[in-house]
C-alpha cells in the first residue's frame, strides 16, 4: 500500500495510535507536498494513547510564534518530527503576539517546558511599520527597529528551550515598489546588513538559532502567495514551511539526543565510479572525468563532514587490499584511509558490519547513517535495522551531495574541538581494542592501560562541551536530563550546584573531555542529578573512581548522605545497578525512577588500576 | 469533486476532520473540531483537487462547509 494510503486507512480506523511506531518507516520516502497531508492526519493523533503504547517514543514539545498566522506550520512540522521518531506536542501561540511571549517569563509560550521555541518572522513586520508611501529611508529606519527589538527579546530572553529566529526576505514584489534600481540597491544592502545581524545573534547568544531563509528559498520554494498572505495573513507558502519545518526536524534531533554520529558508505558507485574488483585501481572514476568530477565532488563533501566530527566507515562488497591500495596510493583520490575510523572490505552482508560497527564504537546502531547505490542491499539493511538511516543514492553520482545533505542529519547547534577530534579519539579506540585482546582478562588490560584522570569543576568554557555531552549520550546517562549550554551556564552560577567534568587519557593518548557529574547541595545529604560518561571510555574503571571521589568530597564538606537515581530509558538500562553495585541502597522507586542512597559510613577507593591526577577542591558549603 | 461524499472523504483524509455528511450544513461554529486554522489547508486541497481558483474572500465568509462545497464545485 501506499504509505499515505495506509496512513489514512490508519488514521479513519482509528489505529494511528497504535501504530506510532510504523510512522517513520511510512514517511521516510514521502515527497514534501505529501509529508504536509501526512502531518495534517498525525496532527489528529491522541498523544495520550501515543505515550501509553509506546512509552519509549520521546515527546518533544515545540512552542510557535511570530508574526502572522502561522497555523501553516503544524502539519509539516508534526510529520517531520514523527519522521524523526519523536512524538511532537506543537503549541501555536496567539495571533500577533511574539513580543510579550518572548519577553514574558510567564507567557504561555514556557508551558510544558518546550525544548524549541520557533519565532516565525517575515518582512510583513518591518513593512507593517512603514507609511503609505514610503521612502527608502522609512523602510531602513523600520528595519533597523525590528532587528533592535529582536536583539533586546534575545537579550532579556532566559528559557532554556532553544530560540529558533530567521533571516527576513526581501522579495521582489518589494523591491519592484521602488522604481529606480539605486534605491532599490540602497535598500538591498540595507537589508543584507540587517540579516547579518540577525545571523550574528546566533554566533553571539547560546541557545539562539538563526535559519537563514535565503538559504531555503535558494532551494526553489516560492516565498509566498499573494492571496494567502493578503486575506489570512499567513505569508508563507506551504512549500517554503515545509523547507522551514525540514530545518527545525534537524534540530530537534539535535536537541532531544538523536542526532547521528557514524557515516557509514559503499564504495563501488557511491563513493567512487566502477566496480573495482572488476576494473582496478586504473579504472575507477575518482576524478577528471565527467562522472569522475561528480564522485570528487561527494567524496569532498563525506571528507568535510568527517573533519567536523562524524566517524566515517566504509562498508563495501570487495576483496580488502584492492580497496585499502585504490586509498593509500590512488593519485587523484580524494578520501584517504585515515579519514575512515574503519574500512571493511568482504562479502558479508552488509547490516552484520554495521553492528559490528556499532559495537566496537559503543554506539547504537540508530547512530549510523549508511549510503548506498544498491537498492537490494539499501533495503536489506532498511529491514534488518531500522534504526539505521539509509540514504539511497543512484547512478546519477552528480545527486550524491543532494541526497547525502539534505537531512542534515548530523546537525548540531554547535560543533566544539572535542567533536573535529572525534574521529582519531575513536581510531585509538579501535587501536585499544585490539590491544585488549591480547590480554588475558580485563583487570590485566587496565594494568597496562595505564587510564588517568581529571576530575575537577567545569568552567564557563567547558559549558558546551558538557551540555553536548548531555544531549550526546544515551547509554551511560543515568537520569537522561538534557542540558542545553544556557542550563549549564546557569548550574555554574547556582550556589548549590555543582558541575563536574571528567577527563581522561591512557598510555595511547588522551581522550579528552569524557564525561560530567552534576551535584546538588539539598540539606546534610548530596544529590547526583546526574551522572554522564561517553560510551567510549566506560568499564575502564572511570566512573567507579569519579563515584568514589564524590562520596569522598561530600562527607569532606560535611554531607551526611548521598542520594542518586536512575531514570529508565530505551538505552541507559545498562547502567541501573551503577549505584547499587558501588555501595548504593535502594530506597525507592517511583513511576520506574529507582532512588539510592549512600550512608557515607563506608567510602570505597577508586579503581586501583586508575589514577586520579587532579582531584577537585570542595570549596564552601556547595558539594 | 461531484459528490459531498467526496468532499466529505477530503474532509477527513486531507484536513484530518472527522465530520460526517450531516454535518455539512450546519454552521462552522457547530463542526466538531473545527477550526479556522482548517481553513486554509481545505482551500489548498480544493484547489489542488478541482484545478480551479476558489475565490479567497468568499470562501472566508462561508457560514457552512456545505457553502464551501458549493464555493468550490460551482
Amino acid at each position: 500500500m501506499e504509505p499515505l494510503v495506509e496512513l489514512t486507512a490508519a488514521h479513519r480506523s482509528g489505529t494511528l495510535a497504535d501504530r506510532y511506531s510504523d510512522v517513520p518507516a511510512l514517511l521516510s520516502g514521502l515527497s514534501d507536498a505529501d509529508l504536509t497531508r501526512a502531518g495534517q492526519i498525525l496532527s489528529t493523533v491522541d498523544r495520550r494513547a501515543v505515550r501509553e503504547r509506546h512509552p519509549a517514543v520521546p515527546e518533544l514539545r515545540v512552542a510557535v510564534t511570530g508574526h502572522g498566522t502561522l497555523s501553516g506550520i503544524v502539519a509539516p512540522l508534526t510529520a517531520e518530527l514523527a519522521r524523526h521518531g519523536l512524538l511532537p506536542d506543537i503549541r501555536v501561540g496567539d495571533y500577533g503576539t511574539y513580543v510579550s511571549d518572548l519577553s514574558s517569563p510567564l507567557s504561555a509560550l514556557h508551558d510544558g517546558d518546550p525544548k524549541l521555541v520557533l519565532c516565525v518572522l517575515t518582512h510583513h513586520a518591518v513593512f507593517e511599520q512603514v507609511p503609505v508611501p514610503w521612502r527608502v529611508e522609512d523602510a531602513v529606519a523600520a528595519l533597523t527597529s525590528q532587528v533592535g527589538l529582536l536583539r533586546g527579546l534575545v537579550a532579556r530572553y532566559d528559557g532554556s528551550a532553544t530560540l529558533v529566529l530567521n533571516t527576513l526576505p526581501l522579495p521582489q514584489s518589494v523591491l519592484a515598489r521602488l522604481v529606480d534600481h539605486r534605491s532599490r540597491a540602497r535598500l538591498g544592502a540595507a537589508w543584507r546588513e540587517a540579516n547579518a545581524e540577525l545571523l550574528r545573534l546566533s554566533v553571539e547568544h547560546t541557545g539562539v538559532v538563526v535559519l537563514d531563509l535565503d538559504a531555503l528559498l535558494a532551494g526553489g520554494a516560492a516565498l509566498s502567495e499573494p492571496r494567502m498572505s493578503g486575506y489570512a495573513k499567513a505569508h508563507l507558502t506551504p512549500e517554503l514551511l515545509g523547507a522551514y519545518a525540514r530545518q527545525v526536524g534537524h534540530l530537534a534531533r539535535a536537541v532531544s539526543g538523536r542526532g547521528k554520529k557514524v557515516l557509514a558508505v559503499d564504495l563501488d558507485e557511491t563513493v567512487w565510479g566502477g566496480v573495482i574488483g572488476e576494473v582496478g585501481q586504473e579504472g575507477i572514476e575518482v576524478a577528471d572525468t565527467y562522472r569522475g568530477e561528480a564522485f570528487a565532488a561527494f567524496q569532498g563533501v563525506v571528507k568535510q563532514l568527517a573533519s567536523q566530527g562524524v566517524l566515517l566507515a566504509a562498508v563495501s562488497k570487495n576483496d580488502l587490499a584492492p580497496v585499502l591500495d585504490a586509498l593509500r596510493t590512488h593519485p587523484r583520490m580524494t578520501l584517504r584511509e585515515e579519514d575512515f575510523v574503519r574500512v571493511v572490505a568482504d562479502w558479508r552482508v552488509k547490516h552484520e558490519h554495521l553492528s559490528q560497527l556499532a559495537a566496537d564504537l559503543n554506539l547504537g546502531v540508530d547512530s549510523i547513517v549508511f549510503v548506498d547505490d544498491n537498492p537490494f542491499e539499501c533495503g536489506l539493511v532498511r529491514h534488518a535495522l531500522p534504526g539505521v538511516a539509509v540514504v539511497q543514492v543512484d547512478a546519477e553520482p552528480a545527486l550524491h551531495v543532494e541526497k547525502l545533505l539534505r537531512d542534515g542529519w548530523f546537525d548540531a547547534v554547535e560543533a566544539t574541538d572535542e567533536d573535529r577530534a572525534r574521529p582519531a579519539r575513536y581510531r585509538d579506540e579501535l587501536v585499544r581494542t585490539d590491544f585488549l585482546q591480547s590480554f588475558d582478562s580485563l583487570e590485566d588490560y587496565l594494568a597496562e592501560l595505564g587510564v588517568r584522570v581529571r576530575f575537577e569543576p567545569a568552567t564557563a568554557a567547558e559549558a558546551a562541551r558538557v551540555s553536548q555531552m548531555t544531549l550526546r549520550t544515551n547509554q551511560f546517562n543515568l537520569t537522561t536530563v538534557r542540558l542545553q549550554q544556557a542550563d549549564v551556564l546557569r548550574l555554574l552560577d547556582d550556589r548549590d550546584a555543582e558541575v563536574l567534568v571528567i577527563e581522561s587519557g591512557d598510555r595511547f593518548g588522551d581522550n579528552g573531555l569524557v564525561g560530567a557529574v552534576f551535584l546538588r547541595r539539598e540539606g546534610d545529604a548530596v544529590r547526583i542529578d546526574n551522572f554522564v560518561l561517553s560510551c567510549r571510555v566506560f568499564a575502564r574503571g572511570i566512573e567507579q573512581t569519579c563515584l568514589a571521589e564524590v562520596l569522598r568530597r561530600a562527607a569532606a564538606t560535611g554531607a551526611t548522605h548521598v542520594l542518586a537515581s536512575h531514570r529508565p530509558t530505551a538505552k541507559n538500562h545498562g547502567v541501573g545497578e551503577f549505584y547499587p553495585r558501588n555501595g548504593f541502597t535502594p530506597v525507592g522507586e517511583d513511576g520506574g525512577v529507582r532512588e539510592f542512597r549512600h550512608d557515607l559510613a563506608d567510602i570505597p577507593t577508586g579503581h586501583r588500576h586508575v589514577r586520579l591526577t587532579a582531584a577537585a577542591t570542595p570549596e564552601g558549603s556547595t558539594a | 469533486m461531484n459528490t459531498i461524499d467526496e468532499f466529505v472523504a477530503l474532509l477527513h483524509d486531507e484536513v484530518g476532520l472527522p465530520v460526517s455528511a450531516d454535518d455539512v450544513e450546519t454552521g462552522l461554529d457547530q463542526v466538531p473540531g473545527w477550526d479556522s486554522v482548517h481553513l486554509l489547508t481545505l482551500m489548498m486541497a480544493l484547489e489542488r483537487r478541482t484545478g480551479r481558483t476558489i475565490p479567497m474572500p468568499e470562501l472566508l465568509e462561508a457560514p457552512s462547509l456545505g457553502h464551501i462545497y458549493r464555493l468550490a464545485s460551482a
